[in-house]
């Protein structure tokens, strides 16, 4: 077995190209399903209950079905049902925030639902106004609960990007395994990728870890 | 727009025995993942350093690689390293569980620490050793209290078993690909084929939390 | 044929980081004999018991017991506390197990006896503590005195010949303390050798073959009850006990009723 590194070298644009994909697509995504999380919590504290009820069948729905399926729903079922066409970068954004938007929503709604009454109370009981209450009390003790949760979906985030190579979107998977089509340096391309993505993400795990020991939650 | 589900019905037998693929890889990674990540958990609380260090580079390399990198590097390169012929389908579980052995192995990390210290007291006190103390009073309860944690990262192995498509494995959704690629009915397909693990994931995530529902007592000294 | 206490420890030294304690402690048990540490919390009476069974290693000194130096062998420390039963302040129940059960998986798994002997020992036992009606429910259902009581007879299940007491009944609500306090006063009255950590001053009073006063990490009484309620030599005893608000007279709890 010979190996050839050069194959990677020679290439390291193609990987920078691909890895600055990737994490475009990790930063826009949550971008738009944190606002996307919020209100599909709102929703479903709605008192309506039509509206409460759609808004929780769509978060169990898309925590329930694999990723995968649902890129490939908003890539083939929008256009060959509803004549909506999609680039494929949209349609990667489109099924990752649909995804974690309601993974999201289901941290922001515990985080809200976390604070108790005499919280609450206690602060109105100080002479604080509804809004001092919330902004000094309530909040703080929210963000406090979500900002763990929302870190470890942050990576899985990261790694779920992979999955859009599938729709030929050209992050780091897509072009590393396009790059191992191309040249057959199988064994080089693929442990290239898996170091890249292991730089990228290492120090993203070690974050989350630190902000689970930071804001751990002691009552 | 026109719904036709008669190619799907026509195919029936084709798709059940995908869906029996999704169920076995599912259930075999979970098994790895289960034994491997018990085995990584107890021994990065209770194992020596270098033991423990190792361990960590395992279980942080899983949480920072996709598993779709770490299942194609599996099928397509492990096999040329080491000179040795590995179908998809033990490629993809032994991939998938080593996967998810790592989140599992966190989870019962976890709860074997959240386990109050003088239960390994009481138990050293009746002068069992410490491997039995941990395998028959520490392991029990904290796998009780991490029901939760665990059952939902079931259904993660059912979801992330549709990845093993990737080097098609016979799953259902590569062959929900092959057969929307035939009839062009994509939308009855991958509609039906996102019911299926709906049905599939959701039983076990409400039926996890059940069963620590009617267990939770048990877990708390 | 010389002399041996049961149970000896030898100027035993421990620190936490720069906390001392204990600082040279020696203290002799004999068969039979019950004793009891008192003394004000953090002043090293808990960590002496630990000590005693090797939970806790000691910095400097001895720990014997029939004779045998605990420390000598890793696997000797298990083998002193299969004859030593041990009672927490939290009970430790398994709670995962059935009351049955946290009383039998001692004797099956480490005297490995099988579990018709094991069950039969352990129904015996729950007899005498009053108990036998909750063999087959979990430890969260019962009250904290009951629970209490299942642990001893779980210590008891090993036949141990000698008990260890760590406070058992400080997490104890008041009405129950006195059931907890009865059984172990049945235990006495039966010669069970028993080391006792506790802050029930009438109980040591009354059961107590030998008082040791505990302070700073060192023995600084040792006696009779009547000599140590009544009339102890040290000053810091007389303080600490002033400071319980102990004066010499009896006050009755729990015994009395319960025997």
């Amino acid at each position: 077995m010979s190996l050839h590194w050069d194959v990677v070298f020679d290439n390291w644009r193609i990987f920078l190209d691909g890895a600055l994909l990737t994490i475009l697509l990790t930063v826009t995504t949550m971008a738009l399903a944190i606002p996307g999380g919020l209100l599909l919590a709102f929703l479903r504290l709605s008192p309506i209950r039509a509206v409460s009820l759609a808004a929780a069948a769509f978060v169990e729905f898309f925590r329930a079905t694999p990723l995968l399926l649902q890129i490939y729903w908003v890539y083939y079922v929008l256009p060959a049902a509803f004549g909506i066409q999609l680039d494929q970068l949209t349609t990667a954004i489109v099924g990752l925030t649909c995804n974690v938007s309601a993974f999201n929503s289901e941290t922001f709604r515990a985080g809200i639902l976390s604070i108790r009454e005499g919280q609450w109370n206690a602060g109105l009981a100080l002479g604080m106004s509804r809004a001092q209450v919330m902004g000094r009390i309530v909040l703080p003790q929210a963000v406090m609960r979500v900002l763990p949760a929302l870190a470890s979906t942050w990576v899985s985030l990261f790694k779920d990007t992979s999955l859009v190579a599938i729709i030929s979107v050209p992050e780091l998977s897509y072009v590393s395994l396009k790059l191992r089509a191309e040249t057959y340096r199988i064994l080089e391309v693929l442990t290239a990728v898996a170091v890249i993505y292991w730089l990228l993400g290492y120090p993203q795990a070690k974050l989350v870890d630190w902000i689970h020991r930071r804001w751990k939650v002691v009552e | 727009m026109d719904i036709n589900f008669q190619p799907l019905l026509d195919s029936w037998v084709f798709l059940l025995r995908a869906i029996g693929t999704t169920v076995l890889l599912s259930v075999l990674s979970m098994l790895v993942g289960f034994v491997v990540g018990v085995f990584v958990g107890a021994l990065r609380t209770y194992g020596g350093r270098l033991v423990g260090a190792l361990l960590a580079f395992y279980v942080d390399t899983m949480r920072a690689i996709p598993l779709l990198v770490v299942l194609v590097w599996m099928f397509f390169a492990f096999p040329i390293l080491f000179g040795v012929r590995i179908d998809s389908m033990t490629a993809a579980v032994v991939a998938l569980g080593l996967h998810l052995g790592a989140y599992v192995a966190e989870a019962i990390r976890a709860g074997l620490t959240s386990v109050r210290r003088g239960q390994m007291y009481a138990a050293l006190a009746l002068g069992m050793s410490r491997t039995q103390a941990i395998r028959t009073i520490i392991l029990p309860q904290a796998l009780i209290r991490m029901l939760p944690p665990l059952g939902s990262l079931f259904t993660i192995a059912i979801k992330d078993s549709a990845i093993a498509s990737v080097i098609a494995v016979p799953e259902l959704l590569r062959q929900s690909q092959t057969l929307a690629g035939q009839t062009f009915r994509p939308f009855e397909i991958y509609t039906s084929a996102m019911f299926v693990y709906f049905l599939l994931c959701y039983p076990v995530a409400r039926g996890t939390d059940a069963l620590y529902r009617r267990l939770s007592h048990l877990g708390s000294s | 044929m010389t002399h041996t206490p049961i149970l000896a420890a030898r100027d035993v030294r421990k620190r936490y980081g720069a906390v001392v304690a204990l600082d040279g402690v020696s203290l002799d048990v004999e068969r039979g004999e019950v004793v009891c540490l008192i003394g004000p919390s953090g002043s090293g009476k808990s960590t002496l018991l630990r000590c005693l069974n090797a939970l806790e290693t000691v910095d400097s000194g001895t720990v014997a017991f029939e004779g045998r130096d605990i420390r000598a062998k890793a696997d000797d420390a298990r083998l002193v506390r299969r004859r030593m039963g041990m009672v927490f302040q939290n009970f430790e129940l398994f709670p995962h197990l059935s009351v049955l059960r946290n009383l039998t998986i001692g004797p099956t798994t480490v005297l490995r006896l099988d579990m018709a002997e094991a069950e039969q020992r352990a129904r015996a036992l729950l007899l005498r503590v009053g108990l036998i009606d909750k063999a087959m429910v979990h430890p969260s259902a019962l009250s904290g005195g009951q629970q209490q009581r299942v642990a001893i007879a779980r210590a008891l299940a090993m036949e141990p010949a000698l008990m260890l007491f760590d406070e058992p009944t400080s997490a104890l609500d008041p009405e129950t303390i006195g059931e907890v306090l009865a059984v172990m006063k049945g235990l006495a009255d039966d010669g069970m050798t028993m080391v006792v950590v506790t802050h029930e001053m009438d109980f040591a009073r009354r059961v107590a073959d030998r008082v040791v006063v505990f302070d700073h990490g060192r023995i600084i009484e040792v006696g009779p009850p009547a000599q140590i309620f009544e009339a102890p030599h040290a000053a810091r005893t007389r303080d600490f006990l002033s400071h319980l608000g102990w004066h010499g007279e009896s006050i009755d709890i729990g015994i009395k009723e319960k025997t």
